[in-house]
């Protein structure tokens, strides 16, 4: 039997490789964001939260915006796109934001949304809105990361202004990493991700990260 | 919205290692490949449709987009194919069968998005919102089809597998006394001796093919019939039920461009696309079948146990595609609902 067995075998097992590895390689962005965020600070030199402005890519504003009534055909006023900017913020929420941020090593949460809303800039539609923290914190490091984990997304800071800090201490430096190069990144995602089907951190290779660090 | 994506299987933190751990880069580069070919294309197409409005030779330059995009996004593992190869291996279907389902269901696909956009957005103007409920609805439905489509492969191909064992076991157990009676004799002549009791086991199984192919495990010639097409019609509808979102969002932008037919046209030929790589993999899975039917029928006893146990595999992969979807632990495209 052996032989035939053994090769049939590594047909099936190919097989369901194939069907874990379905989520990975089905996960290519369908929504393009352009990102800059604020990291807000209060007088005593804590980060109580982050407020991000999002630009949706052509496409996804589009269609986000299909069939939402305005007064003026093609000009949406804040009110106009609040309910949409609500579904938004609660979708987001089961992604956590796509915000994940460490003081000194250890995962910080953050609450609901504040200050949310939407606008239309020259047909793209921006959101924005800000995240507070669980608890305001000081740390020597703060390292943010903004990445969609399965893909989905794909964030990308802004050219221009990418993070800001608001209100920091003055001795507090700010290190923006981009991703490396999308397809080098891609590239490295190897046979062992593959089979994984593990495409839970998929999009990690794609974070951006920001690093403040205040001594 | 975008429901259990997240859950995958292996849930980690998210600032797990996976990156840090580090995903070796091998024969994943195709992956990788695939993956920023695929975005490249879709990310045009917004660009040529907008081109489109005031020079009507970018509508090829769409089709052609359109056309690669389909090709390179079926070439990723994803369910459908995934879904369709398992359902023919389990079923002893054709080569040609299968290239006949894989383009019916990337048809239908098509049409469930055209008709979806055309009804909701531009008779209803339907907020994105409700196009997307409508649309998870459907993706609903359609992975519960799969897992009843696979339960009631499983159910069959079950009880193949299952007399094929019955009928295996006696002969089995025959052909290891013989071996057992002659263990003393040396190996050359152990062999020798050896070779009728294969026979016998190959002819029991073959006798049991037989009886099969008339009652529970159908014959190509047969599934050719229009009670086969019957049951291929179950395949096509339960994959292609389930709208590509790419192609939703290619037509909600197109249709607010004034340009719902291009949009429409578009969606059809990323159809064909994915219809001819969906096709090949088809192709690709029974012919591997096949081979796998030759290697076990010629060289060893017990080929048709073996190739039972294969369409039983495969029927339970159905199955668990159809589960997996369902709940979640396999998570495909996710429906854009923010």
């Amino acid at each position: 039997m052996g032989k035939a067995i053994r090769r049939v075998l590594g047909l099936l097992l190919s097989a369901g490789a194939l069907a874990l590895g379905a989520g990975v390689a089905e996960a290519h962005p369908h929504v393009w964001i352009t990102a800059s965020s604020e990291l807000i600070y209060v007088p005593d030199g804590s980060i109580s939260g982050v407020r991000h402005a999002w630009t949706f890519d052509d496409m996804f504003s589009t269609y986000a915006l299909q069939g939402i009534e305005t007064k003026t055909q093609g000009v949406y006023s804040r009110e106009e796109l609040g309910p949409l900017a609500q579904t938004n913020v609660e979708s987001l929420k089961e992604f956590g934001f796509f915000t994940f941020a460490r003081a000194d090593g250890k995962k910080e949460k953050f609450q609901e949304p504040v200050d949310y809303f939407l606008e239309v800039k020259d047909g793209l539609l921006i959101l924005h809105f800000t995240l507070p923290l669980k608890t305001p914190v000081k740390p020597k490091e703060l390292a943010l990361e903004v990445f969609d984990p399965s893909f989905f997304v794909d964030f990308k800071f802004a050219d221009k202004d990418p993070v800001r800090l608001v209100g920091a201490p003055a001795t507090c430096q700010v290190n923006f990493q981009r991703p490396n190069d999308g397809t080098v990144n891609a590239q490295a995602l190897g046979e062992q991700t593959f089979t994984n089907g593990d495409n839970s951190n998929f999009g990690a290779m794609f974070a951006n990260k920001i690093t403040v660090t205040c001594p | 919205m975008l429901d259990g994506a997240v859950h995958a299987l292996m849930a980690q933190t998210p600032f797990g290692g996976s990156r840090a751990s580090g995903a070796e880069p091998q024969v994943g580069g195709v992956v990788g490949w695939l993956l920023s070919k695929q975005s490249e294309f879709y990310r045009e197409m917004s660009a040529t449709i907008r081109a489109a409005k005031s020079d009507g030779h970018a509508v090829w330059t769409l089709l052609g987009i359109s056309f690669a995009y389909g090709i390179f996004h079926a070439a990723g593992p994803g369910h459908g194919k995934a879904v369709i190869s398992s359902y023919l291996v389990a079923n002893q279907e054709t080569a040609r069968r299968g290239v006949v389902l894989s383009f019916a269901s990337a048809l239908l696909q098509s049409l469930v998005a055209v008709v979806m956009v055309g009804v909701c957005a531009w008779l209803l103007n339907a907020t994105a919102r409700t196009m997307c409920g409508a649309e998870r609805t459907i993706e609903i439905v359609s992975y519960a089809l799969i897992a009843a489509f696979g339960a009631r492969l499983v159910w069959t191909k079950g009880g193949g597998f299952m007399r094929a064992l019955q009928v295996q076991r006696p002969a089995l157990a025959r052909a290891a006394a013989a071996s057992h009676d002659h263990a003393g004799h040396g190996h050359h002549h152990h062999h020798h001796e050896h070779a009728p009791a294969h026979a016998e086991v190959a002819h029991l199984a073959h006798d049991h093919d037989e009886h099969c192919g008339h009652s529970h495990g159908p014959v190509p010639r047969e599934l050719a019939g229009p009670g086969g097409w019957r049951r291929g019609f179950g395949a096509i509808f339960a994959v292609g039920l389930r709208p590509c979102s790419g192609a939703i969002l290619v037509l909600v932008f197109a249709l607010a461009q004034g340009l719902f037919w291009a949009g429409v046209a578009a969606t059809f030929v990323m159809g064909l696309g994915t219809a001819i790589t969906v096709a090949a993999i088809a192709v690709i899975a029974v012919s591997a079948k096949d081979l796998a039917r030759r290697l076990s029928g010629t060289k060893e006893g017990g080929g048709a146990l073996f190739m039972r146990g294969v369409e039983f595999g495969a029927a339970g992969l159905v199955l668990l595609f159809g589960v997996g979807l369902l709940f979640g632990y396999l998570a495909a495209e996710r429906v854009t609902c923010f």
